[in-house]
């Protein structure tokens, strides 16, 4: 008894006293990181996959294979729009006049990290050549790596997908087979030929998953290559315990690297500028990554500086932020900074525009006027702002353009056409002959009962979601039934044009327009549009857009697209996430990236540094 | 005995069989397709059926159940389909972070609702007893994610006497640092309802008729409670002391996601959220294997702690 009430009593007086003061700044946690010490730390929030780069598709397996590995191309740390430079390769490539010749020139003395798969090599390590590249890019079209991000070469390069298929026939994948599409005339010299024009290639070859991998490693770890990553990059894997921890070791032998970027004109690009310009990469010496699933934990362990930069508190984001997206004085004051960006990414409504969704009629299905007016009026009835203030809590801004901001092709004065205004909604569908009933719910003009399916997964979230649907369809007396699947069941839907409505999001591949504007091309109808859009003038203008590299031309094409989008209603744009990145003031040359880039090998960090 | 230990574990066969089959069917029907989670953003039907062909699951049903039972009889679940882990791996590599939380958890709990219950009911109806009933009751009514948050937030963000999270390297650092918290949250759950369990058997026994004998015969009341009281309920308490082991294979998921540690509990969730059908099969049939045979190592401590059971 008497345990029990000095127990209660500790708890209630330590209650009290928590409840009473905020751990003061100064007092660092003992679990925080030493004086001196080059290390950062930071906190994954979900589980990372594996580091094997053609088996995996998260986003931060990603963030770790990209500091590994290295592909021939990457992009500018600092530039907005993304700008693409070399990496391995001593240059940009050289691109035939019909866009369908890629020549590169990769550096030479770049070595692999010293592995056991090297053995009897000198020092256990070995030169980095072009067939490298050429072995990397055939293992995402192995049928055994069933690679997510096959598509980025499927029919793309000369001979590849008939290796592929045979490949599928036989069982086995013959990578010493001869393919027309790569040439590797001399160790360092790749040429790669493509099936079909296409000026916006290298955006592939800079994609962080297309780094090279040693073969000798990929056969020595055989099905364990995604805890054995062997790569050229900034840093090489020291420790992994799965779905726990991840550290990283400066790659000793790395390449001279020294930083470089183009701060254009913005301050505090100019301010990283200043401060990194010329130092040697990496400046940080040692990656501790954590993953930690639950944003408290993360949260009060960034507090307790048990880790230098936060990467994902958007649950927790009033706590630190004020209403007009600031961070709150008391952390200003102990010199905490917080990066805001918007994500690189598409959130949006998509309505099937098939007129049968199996053997059964689509009500918002087809390209009629009284189809497209329904489907207008559902999008105008929508209440965006709704969706960003209260579901995200201001953690998002409004869409516009179906190309987010820092991408090649970005349209940053484009105003989406389609506006909230539930009372022209009403008078839109009044006009089109959905009539209201006694109960207030419009019928089709046919007079037919009029019930939309809208697709959700069950989740609070997208609870939330289903009831700011349910609230926008009644304000123009549509009835709407919520339906309630499994991800992977709706992923399987979308794919087989089943849906009728549902909210997506697409998040940057790679930073060039044509990632996004792909999803409402017409053959892409199973595949990632899912709203199975089939307009001849947005194809048209999308197979031209395709043959032309980024520029002027290509970004009056996307123009005309989106608004040929708008017309037809096939999509409601509504909103891109902020990403709220937090830094303790020990911690240098962040800069939000608008993809992959490996971003720890550009950052410093001074424990003892005035701050 | 023999005979009753070879007729029980002759039982376990029809009692897994039935979890087998209960997991394949929940599976199937509600755990969706994985290959669509597998195949990425951009997949084309080509793509999943290949998908398909290498997990398996184009093959029929019976098939596929037909491989479900084989791996249980080789103990060889293949790979994880999310990280190409093999599942023995995972086994071998989430369970010691569990164990090294809850073996001291339950260890400690039980122990400190044990002397507690024992106080309590030696006092039955004084104020002592009720207060601690009423704080017991309270303490159950609170659930484990308020007291994870609050011991968290205090004892090792205010007061930083602990980690806010976090597992290292070698198993004492484990468990004088990182597993200090959590298992004081889990003692902390825990000792509310089983004191006031404890506090029941005990209540039972004091009530009767040899212990009022051993009070006449002049025993001390130490040696009353402590000896005689406390080894008449040990029956019912290593009952539940034993329905609770086989959740430590499962692990404490919600403990382990808030303080970071890499434990098989942390590892079931993650399969369910990855459809990682592997895994959850292995987490699955261990955790049967488990109950029935701490449910069997019960009935034979019955028959240690109280020799008048027979085992027939």
């Amino acid at each position: 008894m008497t345990k029990a009430c000095v127990f209660i009593a500790i708890l209630f007086a330590a209650i009290l006293v928590g409840c009473g003061e905020r751990a003061s700044p100064d007092s660092v946690s003992p679990h925080a990181g030493s004086p001196g010490e080059k290390a950062l730390r930071l906190t994954f929030s979900t589980a990372e996959t594996g580091f094997d780069p053609v088996k995996v598709s998260d986003y931060y397996s990603g963030l770790v294979i990209s500091a590994i590995f290295e592909p021939l191309l990457t992009y500018d740390y600092l530039a907005r729009p993304a700008r693409l430079v070399p990496n391995i390769a001593t240059a940009l490539p050289q691109i035939s006049d019909d866009g369908k010749t890629y020549t590169l020139t990769i550096r030479r003395g770049v070595y692999f990290t010293p592995d056991a798969a090297f053995k009897g090599l000198p020092d256990s390590r070995r030169e980095l050549t072009s067939a490298d590249y050429v072995y990397s890019i055939k293992r995402f079209l192995d049928p055994k790596n069933r690679s997510p991000y096959a598509f980025l070469f499927e029919g793309k390069i000369v001979g590849l997908d008939r290796l592929a298929a045979n490949a599928k026939k036989s069982g086995h994948f013959d990578y010493d087979a001869a393919v027309a599409g790569f040439e590797t005339p001399d160790r360092y010299t790749l040429r790669i030929r493509l099936t079909d024009t296409d000026f916006n290639f290298s955006h592939v070859l800079a994609f962080n998953l297309v780094g090279a991998v040693a073969r000798e490693a990929i056969v020595a770890y055989g099905d364990d290559t995604n805890a054995h990553p062997v790569g050229t990059g900034a840093y090489q894997l020291k420790r992994y315990v799965r779905s726990s921890k991840i550290v990283l070791e400066k790659n000793a032998g790395f390449r001279e690297l020294r930083w470089s970027a183009d701060a254009g004109s913005d301050t505090a690009d100019q301010a990283i500028a200043a401060r990194m310009t010329g130092k040697k990469i990496p400046q940080i010496e040692r990656v501790e990554i954590s993953v930690m699933d639950e944003a408290q934990s993360r949260w009060l362990a960034f507090q307790r500086r048990e880790t230098d930069i936060e990467y994902q508190l958007e649950e927790l984001a009033p706590k630190f932020m004020t209403m007009d997206g600031k961070l709150k004085p008391e952390y200003t004051s102990q010199g905490i900074r917080m990066e805001r960006s918007v994500d690189a990414e598409i959130i949006y409504l998509f309505f099937n525009t098939q007129e049968k969704i199996g053997n059964a009629p689509n009500p918002i299905g087809g390209f009629s006027k009284e189809k497209i007016a329904l489907r207008r009026a559902i999008a105008m009835a929508y209440n965006i702002d709704d969706q960003i203030n209260v579901i995200r809590k201001g953690q998002a801004v409004r869409t516009h353009y179906p190309i987010p901001p820092g991408i090649a092709g970005h349209e940053p004065a484009y105003r989406n056409s389609i506006a909230y205004d539930p009372q022209l909604a009403n008078a839109l569908l009044d006009k089109f002959g959905y009539t209201r009933g006694a109960d207030g719910y419009r019928t089709l003009p046919n007079g037919n009962l009029l019930i939309l399916k809208y697709y959700s997964t069950p989740t609070e979230r997208d609870r939330q979601f289903d009831e700011l649907m349910k609230r926008s369809l009644d304000a123009i007396g549509i009835r709407v039934e919520i339906h309630k699947d499994r991800f992977a069941e709706l992923i399987k839907l979308a794919n087989q044009c089943r849906l009728m409505m549902k909210s997506a999001a697409w998040i940057a591949d790679y930073p060039d327009g044509d990632n996004f504007m792909q999803l409402l091309y017409g053959p892409n109808a199973g595949q990632t549009n899912s709203a199975c859009y089939k307009s001849p003038e947005y194809d048209k203008r999308y197979e031209q857009s395709r043959r032309l590299p980024d520029g002027p031309q290509r970004n009056h094409l996307y123009r005309e697209m989106a608004r040929q989008m708008e017309a037809d209603t096939a999509w409601l744009l509504t909103d891109s996430r902020y990403r709220n990145v937090l830094l303790h003031p020990y911690v240098a040359g962040y800069k939000k990236s608008a993809v992959n880039v490996s971003e720890w090998m550009y950052m410093g960090i001074d424990r003892q540094g005035p701050h | 005995m023999s005979a009753y230990i070879i007729r029980r574990i002759l039982q376990f066969v029809p009692t897994l069989l039935g979890v087998v089959l209960l997991v394949f069917i929940l599976f199937n029907w509600i755990g969706g397709d994985p290959a669509y989670l597998l195949a990425g953003k951009m997949s084309n039907p080509e793509q999943i059926a290949n998908i398909r062909k290498q997990l398996g699951v184009d093959q029929p049903y019976y098939v596929q159940l037909w491989i479900f039972i084989m791996q249980i009889v080789t103990g060889d679940f293949g790979v994880s389909w999310a990280t190409n882990e093999k599942v023995s791996a995972i086994f071998a590599t989430r369970l010691i972070p569990s164990l090294t939380v809850l073996v001291p958890m339950l260890i400690v709990g039980t122990a400190m609702a044990m002397v507690l219950a024992l106080l309590v009911a030696y006092q039955r109806g004084a104020l002592t007893d009720r207060a601690v009933m009423i704080t017991c009751t309270v303490g159950q009514s609170i659930s484990i994610l308020v007291y994870i948050i609050v011991f968290q937030y205090i004892f090792a963000f205010q007061l930083g006497w602990f980690p806010v999270q976090g597992w290292g390297q070698d198993f004492m650092t484990n468990l004088l640092k990182f597993s200090v918290l959590p298992i004081v949250v889990g003692v902390a759950v825990s000792l509310a309802p089983d004191t006031r369990l404890y506090r029941t058997f005990f209540l039972d026994e004091i009530n009767q008729d040899y212990v009022r004998t051993a009070r006449a015969k002049g025993m001390s009341e130490a040696r009353v409670m402590g000896v005689h009281v406390l080894r008449n309920a040990a029956i019912p308490i290593v009952t539940n002391v034993m329905i609770q082991l086989p959740a430590l294979l499962a692990g404490a998921f919600l403990i382990e996601r808030f303080f970071s540690i890499p434990g098989i509990g942390r590892e079931v969730l993650l399969a369910v959220e990855r459809s990682d059908f592997p895994v959850i099969k292995a987490v699955t049939v261990y955790v049967a294997m488990a109950t029935l045979v701490f449910n069997l190592l019960a009935d034979i401590l019955y028959k240690a702690v109280d020799p008048r059971v027979q085992l027939k």
